[in-house]
């Protein structure tokens, strides 16, 4: 899966997350996900096995887009995390 | 018509437990299941193995919990049964015995915990009532606020997804047939003994018939006009995300309702009987046949006290919460043996069946072979005989 923004919207300002160390461009009022897809960065997490896993509800349930926010390690829906200037998380969890 | 000399209904872990037992020994099995293996409380609780006395039989008063104590008799076999299972079936099942914790944090519960040690150990159980420093010794993730607690070696958890199904595997390569959604809607006595058991597109003859469903247990008797005292009851169980390895025990509270432990996979599945909503059919009666309801109180509740006894979690995702349906009998222990009045039908329900279904399965295959079956007196259905005065 991967994701393209629609033209022509009103979007809020240009800012950006950092993902596994590299910066990538989101606008505020996105999710974390939202930025994370249009980047092509559809792998979130992995299983025990290390197989990668992806956002699959979009609203909270499924727990598949966790990721480690760098801050204070914790985990994190990236579907329900509002992507703010400089957030930065890792997917390697 | 078709001829077993076994016929179980139920595909849940003491069903598939017995037809493996039977079919090993040689006795031909049929398993009926009116949905899938394992698609009961077997596979929806939390997988503790727990051989102290639960806290749910210290909670009525002194009266009732001497009369549970006895149950602590069973623990002891099934201690064994859990040790040699994976063994037996050739199988990984996440069997970990690396001991359990029953806390307490009150001085109330401490001796609460006092008493039941004493009862544990005089029934032979190897259980001692340790402080709280020696307790966080032993397991640095508890919270300062646990005083005491008492400490098994034995107990610990297994996963409940794997279990059953690999016993039914088990029973299958020794020759049992396993028929799923399949429900029995009648349980007829043959004259001159044995039964008839049939359903939709199957009907089939067995001498002998052991009903192991569960919450269903108490309806299928009715298929035999029996009365078994049993009631369902829906409970609440709860998984986070997965983390680094940190409980390597079975947690309980020996005042408050929790059990925790960490899988296989690093999640940490939190229960300990918080009540979920049973379905009710319009006329009354509870609708075993559509899922139970969580109750909000009941959720924030128990990650409450999984949250006081071990602090750590505080900081971890909540990814599943489920709610299951397991039965309780009407003097808190297990129905487990042959019905007295009815020769050849034997029941096995009533809770406490993960950890002790292995044991009532055994037990129950070698008394319906003709071998001894005293371990099972304190559990037999002969206690309720008198419900069945005008029934059989």
């Amino acid at each position: 899966m991967s994701g393209t923004r629609i033209p022509g919207e009103t979007r809020g300002a240009a800012i950006t997350v950092i993902v596994d160390g590299a910066p990538v461009p989101a606008f505020a009022g996105e999710t974390l996900a939202t930025a994370m897809i249009a980047a092509d960065r559809t792998a979130f997490r992995h299983d025990t096995r290390r197989v990668a896993r992806g956002l699959f509800c979009n609203m909270g349930s499924c727990s598949e887009c966790l990721v480690t926010r760098v801050a204070d390690g914790r985990r994190i829906r990236a579907c329900l995390t509002e992507a703010a200037d400089g957030l930065e998380v890792r997917t390697d969890g | 018509m078709k001829r077993v000399d076994v016929a179980i209904v139920g595909g849940g872990l003491v069903g598939c437990a017995t037809a493996w037992r039977l079919s090993t020994a040689g006795a031909s099995v049929e398993l009926i299941e009116a949905a899938d293996i394992n698609a009961g409380a077997s596979g929806q609780n939390a997988g503790s193995l727990h051989f102290q006395i639960e806290r749910r039989f210290l909670e009525n008063g002194d009266a009732l919990a001497e009369q549970a104590s006895s149950i602590v008799a069973l623990s002891r076999i099934a201690v064994e049964d859990w040790r040699g299972l994976e063994t037996a079936l050739n199988a990984d099942l996440h069997v970990s015995m690396a001991g359990g914790l029953m806390v307490a944090e009150t001085a109330d519960h401490v001796a609460l915990l006092e008493r039941k040690a004493t009862r544990e150990q005089r029934e032979g159980l190897k259980v001692r009532t340790i402080d709280g420093d020696a307790a966080r010794a032993i397991a640095p993730y508890l919270s300062a606020s646990v005083l005491a607690a008492n400490h098994s070696a034995d107990e610990g958890h297994a996963d409940p997804r794997t279990v059953t199904p690999a016993l039914a595997a088990a029973a299958r390569a020794a020759g049992a047939t396993i028929r799923t959604h399949s429900a029995v809607h009648a349980i007829g006595r043959r004259a001159g003994g044995g039964f008839t058991i049939a359903g939709n597109g199957f009907s089939l003859h067995a001498d002998q018939v052991l009903i192991a469903a569960g919450a269903w247990t108490a309806a299928l008797c009715t298929l035999a006009n029996l009365h078994m005292p049993l009631y369902p009851v829906a409970l609440l169980m709860n998984a986070t995300e997965r983390t680094a390895p940190m409980v390597p025990h079975l947690v309980q509270h020996v005042g408050r309702r929790l059990s925790l432990k960490q899988t296989h996979a690093g999640n940490l599945l939190i229960g300990g009987g918080w009540p979920s909503r049973l379905a009710q059919l319009p006329g009354g009666g509870f609708d075993l046949s559509r899922r139970a309801t969580m109750i909000p109180d009941s959720l924030s509740g128990n990650l409450r006290a999984a949250i006081d006894v071990v602090p750590a979690i505080s900081r971890l995702n909540l990814i599943r919460s489920w709610t299951g349906v397991t039965a309780i009998s009407a003097d808190q222990l297990p129905i487990v043996g042959q019905v007295p009045r009815m020769p050849g039908l034997w029941i096995a329900a009533g809770g406490s069946a993960f950890t002790l279904g292995p044991t009532f399965a055994r037990l129950v295959a070698s008394a319906m072979a003709g071998g001894p079956s005293e371990a099972l007196d304190i559990v037999s259905p002969a206690r309720f005989e008198h419900l069945n005065g005008f029934m059989g």
